[in-house]
Formats: C-alpha cells, sequence, structure tokens
C-alpha cells in the first residue's frame, strides 16, 4: 500500500469512451475512516470512478488499488466490500427476502440470520411476498443498501444512494452511515447531488470536474474555508490587522491579498469593527458579510451557474 | 462455485417460468400419448415400444430446451442489471460465467430425466406393451431410444453452451436467442450449401464440417443405433463445442463492460 491508510487510491486513472474522456488522470485516495464525500456534476466522472472500484468497468490508464491490492490481486479485496451503484438491480420476479437469500447463497455468507438483519435494518421486513417489480423506487433504494451492508463491509461505495428516499428514509439512512463509520470504522465514498445531505456525513469531499480531481478538502477545512465573516476591503490592511487587535481585542481574522481583512469576529455587531477602522485613519471601501455552503463553494471551484 | 450454483438452483426454483414451461411441455407429452392411446381405441393398435421409438423423431426439442432453460437461469441479467452485484461483489467473471453454465446444464438434465420419465411411463400405463407385427418390440424400442440419448445428451449439452454464450456475449434475451438459433440450426444448412456452391477441398471440407454440429450430429444418431464408434464422436463433438463455446464466451464475457 502506498499509504498504509489508504482503502482506495487511483494513480492516474482514465478512462476513454470512443473521444470521450470519463475520466482524465484522476489521482484520488480514500482513507481509512473517511466518508468520502464526492462532489460533481453529471458526466464529471464519479460514476466511472466508481464502476472502476467495484470492476464492473476496467481503466484504458493508471492504477487503482483497493486495500492496497492492485492488479490481479485487486478483485479478492471486493468481498470486503459493499456497493450500490446507480439504480439498484435485482431479480424482478423475486420478493426482497429471496432476492437477498440468492445473493447471502452466491457469496457464501454463514446465517439465514444475516438477510433479516440487513431487512431490519432497512425496515423492509413487513414487504412479505411483493416483488421487486412492485417496489417504489424509495423501497428499492433500501433493498440495495441492505445487500450492500449483508457481507459486513469494511469499505462500502454508494452512488447516489438517497435518490427516492422519503424524508424519514434519509434520516435513517445518515443515522446508519455514521453508526457504520463510527461503531464499525467502515469506510465510505459517497457521491449525492443533494450536497445539503452530503454535507451532513461527509468528512472529507473531493470535487470532480471532467474526469479530474479539482480538489481534495476535509470537512473541517471546508467548514473554515465556508463559515461566515465580515470581509473588509481598506486601503491598509496591516494597518487595519492591528487596530482589529488593539481596539477589537480579537485575533479571529485573516489578512488576504489585495488589502482584504476577513473578520470572523463582531459579526452581529460590525459597526464596532467599522468605528474601529474609520476613528484611527484606515479607510474602509467596503465591507460585506460573508459565508457558503458546499453547494456555493462548489459552484464557485467549477466556475459558478452549474449544478452538482 | 458450489455456492454459486446452489444460488442459481434457488433462484430457478422460484421462478413460475421454471414450472409453467415443464407443465406445459408435460401437458404436450399428455396430448402426444393420449394420441397414440385415441388410435387405439379406434383399433389402430400402436404398441409401448411404437409410441415411445418417436423420441428419436423429436431431438430437435432439445436444442429448444438448450434457449429456454439458458433463459431461465441467466434471467435476464443484462436487462435487469443484476450482474453487477456479483461482479461488484470480487466474485470472478470465470466463475460467474462456468456457474451459469452449469447451472443451465443440471436444469436441463433434469428437464429432461422429468419428461423422459413422464412420456415412458405413461405410455406403460396408457399402450399396449405389445403389438402387431412391424412394430418395435418394448425391448427393442427401448435399446433404440437409450442410444439415441446417450448419444444426445453430449450435444444437447453442447447447445447449451452455445446458449450460455449467446446469452453472455449479447445484451438482451431476444438477440441471443436469434443467435443461438442461427448457430445450433442454420449454420450446419450454411455450411453445407456453401460447401457445395465452392466445391474443391474447401468446399468438401465445409461440408464434412457441417456434419460435425450437434443437430447433424444427432439427426444421424437415430440411424446408427448401437454404433460404439459414433457414441464416441457425438461424446467428443459435444467436448468440442462445449469448450469451444466456453473459450468465446469467457473471452467476450471477460472484456464485456457491466452497465
Amino acid at each position: 500500500m502506498t499509504e498504509n491508510t489508504a482503502v482506495l487510491a487511483s494513480y492516474g486513472l482514465s478512462k476513454t469512451y470512443g473521444a470521450c474522456k470519463a475520466l482524465d488522470g484522476l489521482n484520488l485516495m480514500v482513507r481509512r475512516g473517511d466518508i468520502y464525500g464526492l462532489v460533481g456534476r453529471n458526466g464529471a466522472g464519479k460514476t466511472t470512478f466508481m464502476r472502476m472500484a467495484t470492476g464492473q468497468s476496467t481503466p484504458t490508464g493508471g492504477e487503482l488499488e483497493l486495500f492496497g491490492a492492485s492488479g490481479k490481486d485487486l478483485r479478492a479485496q471486493r468481498s470486503r466490500t459493499g456497493a450500490m451503484i446507480e439504480i439498484p438491480s435485482f431479480s424482478p420476479f423475486l420478493t426482497a427476502r429471496e432476492n437477498l437469500e440468492y445473493y447471502r447463497l452466491q457469496r457464501g455468507i454463514p446465517g439465514r440470520q444475516a438477510v433479516d438483519e440487513v431487512l431490519e435494518l432497512v425496515d423492509l421486513t413487513a414487504t412479505g411476498p411483493k416483488k421487486f417489480k412492485s417496489f417504489s423506487l424509495g423501497m428499492k433504494q433500501r433493498l440495495g443498501l441492505a445487500l450492500a451492508l449483508m457481507n459486513h463491509p469494511d469499505f462500502l461505495i454508494l452512488d447516489e444512494p438517497i435518490n427516492g428516499l422519503d424524508p424519514e428514509g434519509v434520516a435513517k439512512f445518515r443515522q446508519i452511515l455514521r453508526q457504520l463509520n463510527q461503531e464499525r470504522q467502515t469506510t465510505i465514498l459517497i457521491s449525492s447531488h443533494i450536497l445539503s445531505e452530503l454535507s451532513s456525513v461527509a468528512t472529507r469531499y473531493g470535487f470532480m470536474e471532467q474526469g479530474r480531481l479539482l480538489e481534495e478538502i476535509t470537512a473541517e477545512a471546508l467548514h473554515d474555508k465556508c463559515r461566515t465573516c465580515l470581509r473588509l476591503e481598506v486601503d491598509d490592511a496591516a494597518k487595519a490587522a492591528a487596530l482589529l487587535q488593539s481596539q477589537l481585542g480579537t485575533d479571529k481574522f485573516e489578512v488576504l491579498p489585495g488589502n482584504v481583512v476577513q473578520l470572523y469576529d463582531c459579526l452581529d455587531d460590525p459597526k464596532r469593527a467599522s468605528y474601529a477602522l474609520a476613528q484611527n485613519g484606515v479607510a474602509l471601501l467596503a465591507m460585506e458579510q460573508k459565508g457558503a455552503d458546499l453547494e456555493a463553494y462548489f459552484l464557485n471551484l467549477i466556475g459558478g451557474g452549474h449544478h452538482a | 462455485m458450489l455456492n454459486y450454483i446452489r444460488a442459481e438452483t434457488y433462484k430457478v426454483l422460484r421462478r413460475p417460468y421454471t414450472y409453467i414451461t415443464l407443465a406445459v411441455m408435460l401437458v404436450l407429452e399428455g396430448i402426444f400419448a393420449a394420441g397414440f392411446a385415441f388410435h387405439n381405441s379406434h383399433s389402430f393398435a400402436t404398441p409401448f415400444g411404437g409410441a415411445i421409438i418417436s423420441i428419436v423423431e423429436m431431438g430437435i426439442i432439445g436444442f429448444c430446451m438448450c434457449l429456454l432453460t439458458g433463459d431461465m437461469v441467466f434471467a435476464g441479467q443484462y436487462k435487469n442489471s443484476t450482474l453487477k452485484n456479483e461482479v461488484s461483489f470480487g466474485l470472478s467473471r470465470t466463475r460467474i460465467y462456468l456457474g451459469k453454465l452449469i447451472a443451465q446444464t443440471l436444469l436441463s438434465l433434469v428437464y429432461l430425466a422429468v419428461m423422459m420419465a413422464f412420456f415412458i411411463g405413461l405410455c406403460a400405463v396408457c399402450l399396449p406393451m405389445e403389438g402387431p407385427a412391424g412394430f418395435y418390440s418394448s425391448g427393442d424400442a427401448l435399446i433404440i431410444v437409450g442410444y439415441f440419448l446417450a448419444a444426445g445428451i453430449p450435444l444437447w449439452i453442447g447447445g447449451q453452451a452455445a446458449m450460455c454464450m449467446c446469452l453472455f456475449l449479447v445484451n438482451g434475451e431476444m438477440t441471443s436467442s436469434f443467435l443461438y438459433v442461427g448457430i445450433v440450426f442454420v449454420l450446419d444448412t450454411v455450411l453445407s450449401v456453401t460447401g457445395l456452391l465452392v466445391q474443391g477441398g474447401l468446399g468438401n471440407l465445409l461440408v464434412k464440417i457441417s456434419g460435425y454440429l450437434p443437430r447433424p450430429m444427432l439427426d444421424t444418431a437415430k440411424t446408427v443405433v448401437g454404433d460404439p464408434v459414433y457414441l464416441g464422436q457425438a461424446w467428443l463433438v459435444g467436448a468440442f463445442w462445449v469448450a469451444a463455446c466456453t473459450a468465446i464466451g469467457l473471452y467476450g464475457f471477460h472484456r464485456k463492460e457491466i452497465k
């Protein structure tokens, strides 16, 4: 393993379909214990990457490592993973229990109670003789999650897992993910277009665009970057910084290029800051309250205007 | 591999399709046997031997059954996108392919056993064991049918391997069924006609090859009853078809993107 904490790592991973580059030298690392939120607009390459990680598709270039194994040894490591890629797919003529029993037998998972446990976990015990073809999208999603969890995986790969879930289902899903991550130390790679949901569980983010990784950032660092502040544009940033320390007694600010100071204090009383600067001869050219969420951050990163 | 076959068996036994198909086949057999009995009641004596010998004329049904049993086990895995659940767990594509082929073959053999037992049993119950001169005796008929089945089983398994290959290589049951029909029912005719048109060494070779395809081999089996050399050839041809189709199918499946 290149880095002993890496569960999944890609090095210069590429995939082309004709003239289209779905992945273009992707370098990405999911570390043990992460809930890694993969963010990108449609066609950014998220699903392509997940399909490669699960063996559904083969790369045209680069290397992929799973639990430190690569090449021919990689496949054996997939039994330690659980995956739900795109829409959950099962035999339409079988019930939820029958579908899971089929995969339990196929995977050699001992004990029939494994099926009951996951059905209970995703609230699908009451579906009885109802066939998969009659399931709602939410029920299909929950069955897909049940299959992904049945083998107690060390690593979960989930592509748009909350599509079609009702609010109660989303809350339950969030709780399951946190529980798995905290109690079983399950590493999770998850993509979602519902960024508010992603931001409530992810501990690290990867932002993808056109088959490349634009930025990788921890949740803490993102929180710091997105937190609310007063953006002060002044004529002398160094003097302003000294005044904020001496007059307001705060060191919660950052000096940015272009004579800009970001103040994380006095948010409820911005007049204090403007008086202190004005009375001591610092010209305040502009002042605004600024803050961002994951969506705004992502849109800003990719150049704005597009939805994830 | 055993787990995989157990799982496939579990799935197939829960499909109404499996039972409906078997029921339809048994009803057709029942109607066929009733036809002999009906003739009997009108003084047209068809004894047991004369009835069961008709099995050798129906070898083609075995190849048709390969199409159905293949579809039953494969269960629309491309259409339903369920192969991704198997591949993403790390099951090797070789295991998936061979597991399905073995499950299909086992199902075909069970169908064969049930259908043969039902038809022969029904004829034994409904028809007189001995008839007038000109009909096969019960013993002779059983020997001919036994030889035919012994030669037919490897050839049908070869057909099953061809069906499995088509299912894995081509998305969509309808298209793969057409490809299977082309390989098993039309290819020998194409080869022999081309051979006749081309003539010369290549023409002779094509005509000779056409005779070693599963369906013409089975057609010939009923005319050479008791010939151990031909029986050996049938097993060799069956084994060759299983090996060739499996090699091609595995090669293609390993390169296929699971969508």
